[in-house]
């Protein structure tokens, strides 16, 4: 049965290999003549079909390549002499796979396996069939039998892992671990172990159950000599002590560590851990969930006598004082960091030793402040200090920073430290205008001075004095926030494109530029900066973050487009291979592996953005749709009619959401997404370091998914209630609507009104009394596009009451009117945030909305062949609704056309004057633009000689006039793409108004 | 300097963002985990004071007429955290393990002509020396030096396999299981 040799399921290989040969070279019309000739030999071999359906799928034609697929599957089920070897099913399970039927796939496996009971190669087939479909009891079962069939430990080793992941995924019972280990147990007493990764495994299963003695004597046993390197067993060593509360073996254990190793930091906090009996950070190493992790941990003392404390914080700092001895000669900042993190536990213990702890600190200063690595390295321990401990520590900096005897280098190094660590604590918000200002003017000038020293630097390679630009940045931007004085801000765009110019690879500067640009609306820019940040791969669910919630709500729908199909792409593609990869791992014999990978899957899986991305999608499509009915309802036929969304609505709130954006490569304005400091007035502000920023998300994130989920559903509702209810108000009089339709719509409504914090009757209160006036619409607060949303499907539910469609179109007016007005003439810059709203509500409820008269109209109006020349015999006699819907589009019409206007005005206003007004703002004598002058005034009078010719040519290259020319052109560009969506909406309404004339 | 440990699966997210900051190279993510769930023994992180990955070391193994021997495919460091010492330290480790864990008889790599700081870093302090130059290696054109350091090439201290059972390969790669094995057939067949 099985293949034998030179043949490929039972035909020659020298037919098949010309055919395998086209495939690879993407010959498909080639490789299908060859199998056509073949199959004229081999009618019934499934093998020859299995080629058939691969050439079918891979020429794109999924349905014939089920089609002969299953053909093949069927001659395989049937017909008992027929040949069932690996290649057959192995073919037959890649085109199952990329048709999205692994389902078939593993059926054809599990019935060779059936059939031929005996064969370990079908049944690795199968193995790897389970593993595609992450069925780990059907994992476990197969390859117990393959261990039983030809008793290898890695097939043990395969149902171990299985096991391990259907407690750990499935949340099976944790008895399962018992059988686990009996079965290890059992293979160990008879043919001992062989791998290292076999011993890992098999200590982490002890360790899964909390048997870390039964660990601890596997390890000192004959199999931990499978461990080859000694600082490797060590640590698990010193963890299992830890674990078992053998701590004054474990203390031993990492003082053998430290000893090989003396800058093992990780090693050091797990000795204190161990020498203050204090397991807190066990637990803290179960509970990982951020691309960073914290490491600041808690410290429990309660349990130790003052006694007791001092003398094991006094063991601690002998070893320190052995490590810092032993170490002297080399740079390692491990042994003097412990000597602060042992001040920092007396400091919590009640010591109060916050002198020594500042001492501690300034002497860690006075070695490695120079490096760029010092504020990091601090920041855990300044945490701990009260506010004006921490600007106290910045003043003994100041005081203590050589300025003499240093060479350029240390002293450019210390400077920056001690910027670092004023943004750090806070304390540069706290400094009067004037004092920021100054020193923004001192870092341009110390810029300026060090440029010489990188004259001979390789591009590629860090700049000295790099980061002093970021620095300034951030001042210039606080110092914009509190004087709101827009000069400041062309002031930090000036400054990091220069420093673009010189250095282009500064990921720093990108970013800052990034949020800047989206700030004051010069989008395309700020997108265009972030493509050069070159995202790819996992860095677009890393990163992407900085230009995503920015690009939701704007016009630009290409570029929007574009970003989320590479997001969804890649994160599809990964979920969809990573099975694959799987396998590799069981191959490879890397058993922990293999749980790592699979439980990275669910992490990605799970992502927040990954779910977002993937509504915002639908929604986008249907944005940008929505002018046209038909094209909405094909659309809407694609997405299911929400009903999927829908679903994943109702079960978002018992999903876990993993949060996986790296967050610390925020500019401080803006710690995460839905957060920008600058929206806001500086007084409302009160510091806070950029950890855990997540935390805080997960409920807000989670709601605005399950809400928007709900949208694509509720206009599809609304379309179908709309269809009929005009209809039926002339006819009947009736409140119109499918009596179903309006019903999952009410509730759909009560789901939505939820999201937003409140009850139907209190939503439709609130939005009612904000149409009146009786209430302000600040009182909507962030939230006020959904509001709106809530408003326009409420009013879809209700059709046939002039009263609500009087409600909606009075919000619609005060919302955007007010806006307008509010706006008046200011520059895009100082209003883009008003300018989002806008977008998002003319392309969402508005939209809706208008989708929403469209469909009323549509059922109004004869329809097909008749429709010409019937269409004033046709005339319906108007009605309470009719002419609702007619005011309604009116009073559109008129608020959409100030929108266009306000643009326009915008729009007109010549390119020169804006790029001459933004280039006015930087000249003063005095407050903002010294920055700027100290900078041009060196590019004025750099040499060649002193700065090299690479620096050089960047320097005289740059112009100021370029910056400004390209920030105007981007929010340009930004108002023409929203008045083109403003115009098509303006024109879908007055058609409209022309076909309700008839009605 | 700093905590240099094995890389686990979830680092991948960490050390494509160390990419982003330092590397003009931006690797497929496949081509990671293919290195790790291979190879896990050879990926080692640098893992800074406040638990940050600060650099990283990605390696694997070839096999090329008979000479098991190791691959260095990437090594980035930040440039916060540069000049301390963290490449030489995650370069050892690597090398270390692909020698006690592989048998490795030498390392190989390659490293761009212009890149002048890497290319003193192999040289001066890691003991490599040029074996060839490939040209147009890189994708803007750039040569590359192809560079080799000799490993001690000690016997590898486990053996696995178990009683000499026909093992099941499938298809594409080599080392990992199956050079451990070749390297066992090769210690068997000296004793």
């Amino acid at each position: 049965m099985a293949s034998k040799f030179g043949l490929a399921g039972g035909i020659p290989e020298r037919r098949v290999r010309p055919i395998w040969d086209a495939i690879d070279s993407r010959q498909f019309k080639n490789a299908l003549k060859l199998l056509t000739s073949l199959l004229s030999k081999y009618p019934k071999s499934p093998y020859a079909l299995a080629l058939k359906a691969l050439i079918h799928e891979r020429m794109g034609k999924p349905d014939e390549a089920l089609t002969v697929c299953l053909d093949a599957k069927e001659l395989l089920y049937k017909d008992d002499s027929s040949l069932m070897d690996d290649l057959t099913l192995s073919t037959l399970q890649i085109v199952f796979q990329r048709l999205d039927h692994l389902d078939l796939a593993t059926g054809c496996y599990a019935h060779a396996c059936g059939r031929f009971p005996n064969n370990l190669e079908l049944m690795m087939g199968l193995f790897n069939c389970y593993v595609r479909e992450y069925s780990f009891v059907k994992q476990q079962l197969t390859a117990i039998k393959m261990y039983k069939l030809a008793g290898e430990e890695r097939f043990l080793l395969w149902a171990v892992c299985s096991i391990q992941l259907q407690v750990l995924c499935d949340k099976s019972g944790e008895k399962l671990l018992l059988l686990a280990e009996g079965l290890l147990k059992k293979h160990i007493a008879s043919h001992s172990m062989h791998e290292p990764e076999a011993l890992m495994v098999y200590i982490s299963l002890l360790e899964q159950q909390s048997k870390y003695k039964d660990a601890l004597e596997v390890l000192s046993g004959n199999l931990g000599s499978l461990l080859v390197i000694e600082v490797d067993k060590l640590r698990i060593q010193g963890r299992l002590l830890a674990r078992a509360r053998d701590y004054s073996a474990a203390v031993d254990v990492y003082k053998k560590i430290l000893e090989l190793s003396p800058d093992d930091w990780e090693c050091f906090l797990q000795y204190l851990s161990c020498l203050f009996e204090d397991d807190s950070m066990w637990k803290f190493f179960d509970d990982i969930d951020q691309i960073h992790p914290t490491k600041n941990i808690e410290c429990k003392f309660s349990h130790l006598t003052e006694e007791m404390f001092d003398s094991r914080i006094s063991s601690a700092s002998e070893l320190v004082q052995k490590l810092q001895r032993d170490t002297e000669n080399s740079n390692l900042r491990g042994p003097h960091l412990a000597e602060i993190e042992i001040e920092k536990r007396k400091f919590l213990y009640g010591k109060k030793n916050d002198s020594e702890l500042l001492k501690s600190l300034l002497q860690y200063f006075l070695k490695f402040g120079h490096l760029a690595c010092y504020a990091s390295d601090v920041e855990a321990f300044l945490q701990v200090l009260p506010p004006h401990k921490k600007a106290e520590f910045v003043g003994m900096l100041v005081e203590n920073a050589d300025s003499v005897s240093a060479s350029a280098t240390t002293v450019l190094g210390q400077t920056t430290t001690i910027l670092k660590v004023q943004e750090l604590t806070g304390n540069i918000f706290e400094l009067p205008l004037g004092e920021i200002e100054a020193s923004a003017v001192k870092l341009a000038k110390l810029y300026c001075q060090n440029l010489p020293l990188s004259k001979d630097l390789d591009p590629q390679e860090s700049m000295f004095g790099e980061e002093l630009l970021s620095l300034i940045n951030n001042m210039l931007v606080q110092l914009y926030w509190r004087t709101r004085d827009f000069c400041y801000l062309a002031e930090a765009i000036m400054v990091l494109e220069l420093g673009l110019a010189i250095r282009g690879h500064v990921w720093q500067y990108k970013i800052l530029l990034l949020h800047i640009y989206s700030y004051i609306g010069a989008l395309p820019l700020a997108f265009e900066r972030y493509k050069a940040l070159d995202v790819k791969n996992i860095l677009t669910e890393t990163v992407s973050h900085h230009i995503l919630r920015q690009m939701l709500e704007s016009p630009m729908w290409v570029d929007l487009y574009n970003l989320l199909q590479d997001y969804l792409k890649f994160m599809d593609d990964h979920l969809k291979e990573s099975a694959d990869l799987t396998f590799l791992a069981y191959r490879h014999r890397n058993y922990s592996k293999v749980i790592e990978f699979v439980l990275f899957k669910q992490r990605l899986q799970q992502s927040n953005q990954y779910e977002a991305a993937r509504v915002e999608a639908s929604l986008l499509q249907l944005k940008q749709n929505a002018d046209s009915i038909e094209e909405e309802e094909r659309v809407l036929e694609n997405l299911k009619s929400g009903v999927q969304l829908v679903e994943l609505s109702n079960e978002m709130g018992s999903r876990t959401l993993r949060f996986n954006e790296d967050m610390q490569t925020r500019p401080w304005w803006t710690p995460c997404p839905e957060k920008n400091y600058l929206l806001g007035s500086f007084e409302d502000f009160s510091y806070c370091p950029k950890e855990n920023v997540n935390k805080d998300r997960e409920e807000n994130v989670k709601r605005s998914i399950q809400r928007k989920s709900l949208l694509p559903r509720m206009v599809y509702l609304s379309i179908q209630c709309s269809a009929t209810a005009l209809k039926e108000s002339l006819e009947t009089k009736g409140s119109g609507g499918d009596l179903k339709t309006c019903e999952e719509l009410k509730s759909l409504l009560e789901e939505y009104t939820k999201t937003l914090g409140s009850s139907f009757s209190d939503a439709v209160e609130m939005i009612t009394e904000i149409s009146q006036g009786a209430r302000t619409f600040e009182t909507l607060g962030s939230d006020l596009v959904d509001w709106l949303n809530f408003a326009v499907f409420w009013n879809a539910w209700s059709l046939s009451s002039q009263e609500h469609w009087h409600v909606l179109n009075m919000l619609f007016e005060r919302l955007i009117l007010d806006r307008i007005k509010s706006m008046g003439s200011s520059e895009m810059s100082s209003c883009y945030s008003d300018v989002q709203v806008l977008v998002q509500i003319i392309t969402e409820p508005l939209a809706w909305h208008s989708l929403i008269i469209q469909a009323c109209t549509r059922s109004s109006l004869p329809s097909g062949k008749k429709k010409k020349k019937a269409q004033h015999s046709d005339h319906l006699p108007s009605s309470p609704m009719s002419q609702a819907i007619k005011d309604s589009i009116h009073s559109l019409c008129s608020t959409v056309q100030e929108v266009s206007n306000w643009l326009l005005n915008k729009i007109n206003n010549p390119e020169d004057d804006q790029v001459e007004r933004f280039l006015t703002t930087l000249k003063r004598n005095e407050g903002p633009g010294q920055v700027l002058g100290v900078l041009e005034s060196f590019i004025a009078t750099s040499e060649e000689s002193e700065v090299g010719s690479r620096i050089f040519e960047s320097l005289k290259t740059w112009s100021k006039a370029d910056s400004a020319r390209k920030t105007v052109t981007a929010q340009q560009r930004v108002l023409r793409e929203f008045l083109q969506i403003c115009e098509s909406k303006r024109k879908l309404l007055e058609k409209l108004k022309q076909q309700m004339t008839h009605v | 300097m700093v905590c240099i440990r094995r890389a686990t699966v979830d680092d991948l997210l960490a050390m494509q963002a160390c990419n982003l900051m330092c590397l003009p190279e931006n690797y497929q993510m496949k081509y990671y985990l293919y290195h790790i769930l291979s190879w896990p023994q050879l990926l080692y992180v640098a893992e800074d004071y406040n638990g940050r990955i600060v650099g990283y070391v990605l390696a694997k193994m070839e096999e090329e007429s008979n000479e098991c021997h190791g691959h260095i495919t990437s090594l980035a460091v930040l440039r916060t955290h540069r000049k301390l010492g963290l490449a030489t330290k995650l370069m050892t480790a690597a090398q270390a393990a692909m020698e006690q864990v592989y048998g490795a008889e030498y390392v190989s790599l390659h490293v761009r002509r212009s890149n002048r700081a890497a290319f003193n870093l192999y040289t001066e302090t890691l003991g490599y020396q040029i074996n060839d130059v490939e040209a147009k290696y890189y994708a803007d054109g750039e040569d590359a030096y192809d560079m080799r350091k000799n490993l001690k090439g000690k016997q590898i201290h486990h053996h696995h396999g178990g009683g000499g059972h026909a093992h099941h390969h499938h298809g594409a790669g080599c080392c990992s299981g199956d050079a451990k094995e070749a390297e066992d057939a090769k210690a068997t067949s000296s004793k």
